[in-house]
């Protein structure tokens, strides 16, 4: 029985040793290695071992730090306090445990230090010194710091916004007020004013004119107030109506006219042939066109000039007012729309107002998804311009649908308009053999019937379908339709389309349906802006214009001009027909270039051979500093490979 | 003819004072009401041809008053204009709501009130 048991503790002796070196190993690995600092101390706090990392900071060695104390590396302040918490460990065998302290490195650098502290028991249970670690722990507190700054401002941040909150709500409330005694002083002075109440001599009525154009301004700051106060709160809203531009600047510069006159300005307008109509807030429009006529004349001088213009733009337009006044300095163009800003040192009293005209009109604007801006010389003039996105096709209806339209947005009713559109009317007809008559009456069936189906209405249609038979075009406008409805409707006109033109023989005729935004939303700016209740989708019928699917938007391209020279651009949409992009530089028509990029979905580069088919220079907004060309290119010399990869693109 | 009568409730008394003067001075009879609820009362047993209607009242606002006459086939044919002292939006909107047949923000020009109420008389008494 006793020699089994023997051979059995032998073995287990010598894994014990075996240990004992790997343990002993990994001992050193951590003395060696950790950045933390360990020491281990004696029960009179003299050191008995530290890992290297100990010496690191006092530029000494291991050997020469064993059997001294703090006192002799540590200032003796310090060095105390260390001495002070060996002593609770050592004494009562409380542990340290992540103590953090403010440390001057021996590099004299400050940091912050996280000390751990436990006392070492002999076999009887008796304390006989302490292991200690302690960490550099400034990187975690600085974040610690950052976080806690974080939080305070955050706190502050709240604090502020609830106070610009009571802020603007005061000012409202206060402006409200204002109005009351503001309408009763306007009355009575009236009352003198027209005579109500008796015959006034012409001295008496040129002093209360006076009053009564004082009041007319006291009634503009007021206003001015309220709607800066309004836009804080977020409570500026937007009345939606189709209006015809051209109107509403005849009507605002007419307004002028007799002011200008009596200070010899030239105050000129010029508005264009074609009608155009866009949807805006009038009464804001009208504001913004007002402000900056205004100021025009505030600050031109007598027999000066004042030019309206108006320019029309694809996707918007573009209306300048254009003085030869007294014009801003550089650094007053930047400033000028902000806030309280007098950029003006020689305006009277008279001329000043508060300055928050044009950041009203900034704003204004800018929720009409447009843009405002300044161009001016010191001494020369000013050129105010600024834009509204607009929507062409809108400029056909006529005043009876406008009016249609207008009724249901006065009503608070969403509006969803469609618009199909035959491109390439002419050789559209030529080919389809229908006469355009009798496709127009069929395509107003087609739509009467899907809407008879989807609404299922009573008596009056909801629908209003306008049929442009000269353009090819024709314009549904569907009132109170959800996002849903409106795709339902457009995705069974298309459908019907189709089954049309089949029956009649007509092939490779291609319906498209798309979903446009309005006003179109613009690069430069961050959020999708939205007027209320007004969506627009487009339907195309026709074949020529795309002749395949597009594949992706708006993946980068490299136009490689020679070897060494590659000019990058952004591609609008890609097909394997070809690829549309926008790009600073100018290409000639008909000329050739190569072109390289990605396909977004199966991450295949294609380096292809590409015609210029059409260029077209974009309208330069003020900030960039480039000309932008649209560019369409077709693909030429397409390896057979190609087609497939896009065939493989599409269906990804 | 007899003078045709207005009802202005309204309860800011010198806006009162300079009203009723402008509107006597036209030739009209004008009885006045401070509260929305002495209002209401009065468009009732005045029977009115017109009512000049504040929004901010005490006892019963603006709005109600006119929602509560115009929603009575007795009274709904009595043209009513509200007077505002919110600019646009808001008030537009409510004017229209609860029925209004026009209103003036103020400060307002007081030939504005004037043209207003004569278009209004001129259409109520074609009806």
């Amino acid at each position: 029985m006793k020699k089994p048991i023997k051979t059995k503790k032998k073995v287990k002796t010598a894994i014990n040793s075996q240990d004992l070196v790997y343990k002993y190993k990994l001992f050193s690995d951590l003395m060696e290695h950790t950045p933390d600092v360990i020491y281990f101390k004696d029960n009179k706090g003299r050191i008995l071992m530290v890992n290297k990392a100990y010496t690191k900071g006092l530029k000494t060695t291991v050997k020469k730090v064993i059997g001294k104390t703090d006192f002799d590396f540590f200032s003796k302040k310090r060095a105390e306090v260390m001495a002070k918490d060996d002593e609770q460990v050592l004494k009562d065998g409380k542990l340290i445990i992540d103590k953090i302290e403010r440390a001057t490195r021996h590099d004299g650098i400050d940091n912050y230090v996280s000390t751990t502290k436990v006392p070492r028991y002999d076999d009887k249970g008796k304390i006989v010194g302490l292991i200690g670690i302690t960490r550099d722990i400034t990187r975690r507190m600085h974040l610690e710091q950052v976080w806690k700054e974080k939080v305070r401002i955050e706190k502050k941040v709240e604090m502020l916004e609830g106070m610009n909150r009571l802020k603007s709500e005061f000012i409202s409330s206060v402006s409200h007020e204002l109005r009351t005694p503001l309408a009763i002083i306007k009355q009575l002075v009236s009352l003198i004013y027209d005579g109500t109440v008796g015959e006034i001599n012409s001295k008496q009525k040129e002093i209360l004119m006076k009053t009564g154009n004082n009041i007319k301004r006291l009634k503009k700051i007021i206003d001015e107030v309220l709607d800066i106060s309004r836009i804080e709160r977020g409570a500026l809203k937007f009345n939606y109506t189709l209006i015809n531009l051209n109107d509403l600047i005849e009507e605002s510069a007419d307004f002028f006219k007799g002011i200008a006159k009596d200070r010899g300005i030239d105050l000129s307008y010029k508005v264009p042939n074609k009608q155009v109509n866009i949807f805006i807030d009038c009464d804001r429009v009208n504001q913004i066109i007002f402000n900056l006529i205004d100021n025009a004349i505030k600050f031109t001088e007598d027999q000066g000039k004042i030019r309206i213009e108006i320019k029309i733009l694809e996707t918007k337009v573009r209306i300048g007012v254009i003085d030869t006044g007294i014009g801003v300095t550089k650094a007053g163009m930047n400033e000028l729309f902000n806030k309280f800003v007098q950029v003006s040192q020689k305006a009277s009293a008279e001329k000043k107002g508060i300055g928050l005209g044009l950041s009203l009109v900034k704003e204004l604007v800018e929720r009409h998804g447009g843009e405002i801006w300044v161009e001016s010389k010191l001494g020369v003039g000013s050129k105010f311009y600024f834009t509204l996105p607009r929507f062409y096709k809108l400029d056909i209806l006529d005043n009876n649908i406008k009016d249609q339209i207008n009724n249901l947005l006065d009503k608070g009713k969403t509006i969803y308009f469609i618009s199909v559109l035959i491109i390439n009317y002419r050789e559209f007809k030529f080919r389809t053999k229908v006469k355009s008559k009798k496709l127009f009456n069929d395509l107003e069936d087609i739509i009467d019937q899907v809407f008879s189906e989807v609404c299922k209405f009573k008596g009056k249609k909801p629908q209003i379908v306008k049929m442009d038979t000269v353009n090819g075009q024709c314009n549904i406008i569907f009132p109170n339709a959800t996002e849903e409805k409106a795709i339902i409707v457009s995705e069974m006109v298309k459908d019907r389309i189709k089954n049309y033109f089949s029956e009649h023989q007509v092939k490779n005729i291609f319906v498209t349906v798309g979903i446009m935004p309005y006003p179109t939303p613009d690069e430069s700016l961050t959020t999708k802006r939205l007027p209320a209740n007004i969506h627009i989708k487009e339907m195309y019928i026709g074949s020529k214009i795309r002749r395949f699917k597009r594949i992706s938007y708006e993946p980068n391209v490299d136009i490689i001009l020679s070897k060494d020279e590659i000019e990058p651009s952004k591609a609008v949409d890609i097909s394997r027909g070809g690829i549309c992009l926008v790009t600073k530089i100018s290409l000639a028509v008909d000329s050739e270039v190569d072109i390289k990029f990605e396909l977004p979905r199966n991450r295949q580069f294609i380096q292809t051979k590409a015609r210029v088919a059409w260029v077209k220079n974009l309208d330069r907004c003020p900030k960039e500093k480039f000309d932008r060309n649209k560019i369409g290119l077709e693909f030429i010399k397409l390896k057979t490979k190609i087609p497939q990869i896009f065939l493989k693109e599409l269906k990804l | 003819m007899d003078k045709e009568k207005i009802l202005l409730i309204e309860d800011e008394k010198d806006m009162v004072y300079a009203v009723n003067i402008q509107l006597e001075a036209e030739g009209y009879s004008v009885v006045n009401a401070y509260d929305g609820l002495d209002g209401f009362e009065k468009a009732k047993s005045e029977k009115p041809d017109l009512i000049i209607l504040d929004l901010m009242l005490p006892k019963i606002d603006g709005y109600k008053v006119c929602r509560m006459l115009k929603f009575d086939d007795k009274y709904k044919d009595i043209p009513i204009i509200l007077f505002t002292s919110r600019a646009q939006e808001s008030d537009n909107e409510m004017s229209k709501r609860v029925g209004a047949d026009a209103y003036i923000t103020k400060p307002f020009e007081p030939k504005i009130l004037l043209s207003k109420i004569k278009e209004l008389l001129k259409n109520n008494s074609k009806v």
